[in-house]
C-alpha cells in the first residue's frame, strides 16, 4: 500500500523545518510556520483523559486558527468521539498530534483549558478542505483517495469544535528526540 | 466499550489492523491526568487477550504507561479503513526471547517500508492485556476484499493429505506440493537440523532456479535461523534492508576459511529481494525437527492467518515425522553389479569435515558426506551396490546424531544432491529401508586428511 517514499527525500528535523520564525505575527501563541504546518494535509489525532485518569483517543478532521484568536479550534465528529468529548468537557485536558505522513514530521500541542463547542458555519467546509489535502498527502505514499475518504468519513451535521490554548508544544518526529519541548 | 471477550468483537477479528501496514494511534496519560497522543508503528498480536507494542525510545508514552498502565489505541483496518478502539493495561516488558525476536524481525520490515530503517530499533516488547475493544461509531468503511482462498479449508485438506505419506521423502515432497496447490505458495523450503553442528540444512525446495538442497543456515541467522533458535514463527511483511534478515548475500568465504581448500558452501536458494518472508519451526514433541520457510515477491503476502495456517501444517508435519516407522525392516536383495566403463572419476574425501568432491566439484559434507564415502568405499573394495538404512545407522565411521529421521534426512539430501550435481553416481530406493548405489563410471578414491 504505502511505499515509504518521502516527499523531499530526507526526513525533516524539528524545529528547524517548521520551528519559530522571528518577526512573523503569532496566533494562538504559535509561530506562522507551526500554524502553516497544522493547516497542511497532516494526520490529526487527539487525546484527553477523564476524571479517573483514563485516556481517551480520537481522530480530528481539521484545525482552525482564527486570525485574531488566542485559541486553536479542532474539528471532530461527535458520533465517533463521544467519550473523548465527554472527557474534554469534564477535565479540559486536550492534546493534538499533527503528523505529516510523507516526512514523519510530527508535533504535539497540549493544553488544560479545552472546551467543547458547537461547530461554526465554516467547520464543514474546513473539514472537507482538510480531507482533500490529507488525501493528496497520503497519495504520495501510496494510499488511494477512496481509502483516505473512508478513513475521514463523517457527518457534517454532527461536528463539534474543541477550543484550547496550547500551553505545551513537543517535537514528536520519531527518534530519540521525540517528546522534547519546542518553543512555541 | 464492550469487553474484549464478548461475542461481539474479539482481538482475533481485527488482526488485520495489527499488520503494521497503517500506523495506529496511542493515547496515555500521566498520573496527574496530562494526556499524551502519538502514532505507533507496531502493534503486535500475541494471543486472543494480549498485544505487544514496540518500545523504541524512552518517550512520554513510555513514561506514562510505567506510571499509569492504561492506554487506548485507535486502529485502522488497512483494506477497509474501518477504525477500532482498544483499551489496554500494561503488564511487562520483554527484551529477549520469542516475542521480542518476532517483533524485532517484523519491525525491520516495517522500518524499511516507511523509510525509517536507521531510526526504528526495538529495545523491548511491551506486553499489554486487552481489556476492551469497540468499533468507532459512524464512518463509512470500504467493502472488504474477497479472500483468494479459505486458509482453514486449505489447512484441513493439507493435513489430511499428509497423513497418507509412507516415509520422510514423501512427507517432504507432499508438504511442498500442498503448499503450492492449496496455499498458492510459490517459493518454499524445508530445512532440518543437524544435531552435531547445530545448523539447519535444506532438504526440500519449491520454486527456485537451483534447489539449494544441502545449503545451510546457522541458528539465529535470518528469519529461518531465528525461528529455529526461538522456536517461534518469524514473519516479515515488507522487504527489509536489515542485513540481519538477509540470507542470500553469503558467499561461503567463511566456510572455506574454516576448513581450508576449496569452498564447501551450497548457495542458499532464497529470493534476492523477498518482500514477504515467513519461517515456521516444525516441532516433533519438544524437539526441533525442522523449519518450514515460505517467501514471496509480494509485500504483505503472509498475514497472521497465513502464519496460523502454516504453524498448524508444521505441527502436523512434526507429528507425522515423529510417527514415521523406522525404515529398516527388510534385508537387502543383492543385485547384479552393473559394469561401469569409461575413464575413471576421482572421488576425493576430506576427513576434516567429511566433505566429498567429485572431479574437483564440491558435492556434499558432514554426515551425508560420510555416508557417501562409506558407500563408494564399499562399492570399490567389496563390489557392493545394495545397502540398508540399518547398516548405515550402525556404521562406526558415520557420525550420526540421535533421532531416526536424521539418517532419512541425510539420505534424502544425498540422493538429491547426487541427482542435481553428479552424473556418475545416484541413489535409488529399492524398498523399505534399503537402496541401491548406481555407479556409471569407474571410481578412483582419494582420501585427504
Amino acid at each position: 500500500m504505502a511505499n515509504g517514499g518521502q516527499r523531499d527525500g530526507q526526513r525533516g528535523g524539528w524545529p528547524e523545518r517548521v520551528g519559530p520564525e522571528g518577526g512573523r505575527p503569532a496566533r494562538a501563541g504559535l509561530s506562522e510556520a507551526i500554524l502553516t504546518f497544522l493547516e497542511r494535509g497532516v494526520s490529526l489525532v487527539v487525546s484527553s483523559s477523564d476524571r479517573a485518569n483514563r485516556p481517551r483517543v480520537g481522530r480530528a478532521l481539521a484545525v482552525k486558527v482564527p486570525a485574531d484568536g488566542a485559541w486553536i479550534g479542532v474539528c471532530l465528529d461527535r458520533t465517533a468521539n463521544a467519550a473523548l468529548l465527554a472527557a474534554v468537557a469534564e477535565t479540559g485536558r486536550f492534546a493534538l498530534a499533527a503528523t505529516e505522513p510523507s516526512t514523519h514530521i510530527s508535533i504535539q500541542l497540549a493544553g488544560e483549558d479545552a472546551i467543547v463547542t458547537a461547530a461554526d458555519a465554516e467547520a464543514a467546509a474546513l473539514a472537507a478542505r482538510h480531507v482533500d489535502a490529507f488525501s493528496a498527502e497520503l497519495a504520495l505514499i501510496g494510499y488511494s483517495d477512496a481509502f483516505t475518504r473512508a478513513l475521514m468519513a463523517h457527518d457534517p451535521a454532527t461536528l463539534a469544535m474543541v477550543r484550547f490554548r496550547p500551553s505545551r508544544l513537543y517535537d514528536q518526529t520519531p527518534g530519540p528526540k521525540a517528546g522534547t519541548a519546542v518553543p512555541p | 466499550m464492550s469487553a474484549a471477550t464478548s461475542a461481539s468483537l474479539t482481538l482475533d477479528a481485527i488482526r488485520a489492523c495489527l499488520e503494521g501496514a497503517v500506523p495506529a494511534t496511542i493515547a496515555t496519560c500521566a498520573p496527574d491526568g496530562t494526556p499524551n497522543v502519538s502514532l505507533l508503528s507496531q502493534v503486535h498480536y500475541v494471543d486472543p487477550d494480549h498485544v505487544a507494542l514496540s518500545y523504541q525510545f524512552f518517550n512520554k508514552t513510555r513514561a506514562n504507561i510505567l506510571a499509569n498502565p492504561i492506554a487506548v489505541l485507535q486502529l485502522i483496518d488497512p483494506p477497509t479503513a474501518a477504525q477500532y478502539r482498544m483499551e489496554l493495561c500494561y503488564l511487562r516488558t520483554e527484551t529477549s526471547g520469542p516475542l521480542f525476536e518476532s517483533m524485532k524481525a517484523k519491525l525491520a520490515g516495517i522500518a524499511s517500508h516507511v523509510g525509517m530503517q536507521d531510526v526504528f530499533r526495538l529495545l523491548g516488547a511491551d506486553l499489554y492485556r486487552v481489556t476492551a475493544i469497540e468499533a468507532v461509531p459512524g464512518g463509512a468503511p470500504l467493502p472488504a476484499p474477497v479472500a483468494q482462498r479459505s486458509l482453514l479449508s486449505a489447512t484441513r485438506r493439507a493435513c489430511e493429505e499428509l497423513r497418507g505419506c509412507a516415509d520422510l521423502t514423501e512427507l517432504l515432497d507432499h508438504s511442498l506440493c500442498v503448499l503450492r496447490r492449496l496455499f498458492g505458495v510459490e517459493h518454499a523450503l524445508i530445512l532440518m537440523p543437524d544435531a552435531a553442528t547445530d545448523r539447519l540444512f535444506t532438504v526440500a525446495a519449491l520454486g527456485y532456479d537451483s534447489s539449494g538442497v544441502g545449503s545451510e543456515v546457522a541458528p539465529g541467522e535470518g528469519v529461518i535461523g531465528v525461528a529455529a533458535r526461538e522456536r517461534v514463527p518469524i514473519r516479515i511483511t515488507h522487504m527489509t534492508s536489515d542485513v540481519a534478515y538477509s540470507l542470500t548475500a553469503r558467499d561461503g568465504a567463511e566456510d572455506a576459511g574454516l576448513t581450508g581448500g576449496p569452498a564447501r558452501e551450497i548457495p542458499f536458494p532464497g529470493l534476492d529481494r523477498p518482500h514477504s518472508q515467513l519461517a515456521v519451526p516444525i516441532l516433533a514433541g519438544r524437539r526441533l525437527a525442522g523449519v518450514l520457510f515460505v517467501e514471496s515477491r509480494q509485500e504483505m503476502r503472509f498475514t497472521y492467518d497465513d502464519e496460523d495456517a502454516l504453524a498448524t501444517l508444521a505441527a502436523q508435519l512434526g507429528a507425522l515425522m515423529q510417527a514415521l516407522p523406522p525404515a529398516e525392516e527388510v534385508a537387502p536383495v543383492p543385485a547384479a553389479c552393473p559394469q561401469a566403463g569409461g575413464a575413471p572419476v576421482v572421488v576425493r574425501h576430506y576427513a576434516a569435515d567429511d566433505s566429498v568432491f567429485v572431479d574437483h566439484d564440491y558435492l556434499i559434507k558432514g554426515v551425508a558426506g560420510a555416508i557417501l564415502w562409506k558407500l563408494v568405499r564399499d562399492h570399490t573394495t567389496l563390489g557392493r551396490t545394495d545397502f540398508t538404512n540399518r547398516e548405515l545407522r550402525l556404521a562406526p565411521d558415520i557420525p550420526l546424531p540421535d533421532f531416526a529421521e536424521n539418517l532419512e534426512a541425510r539420505l534424502i539430501l544425498l540422493q538429491r544432491r547426487l541427482a542435481e550435481r553428479c552424473g556418475v553416481l545416484r541413489i535409488e530406493k529399492t524398498g523399505r529401508g534399503r537402496f541401491r548405489l548406481v555407479v556409471t563410471k569407474p571410481l578412483l578414491l582419494q582420501e585427504t586428511s
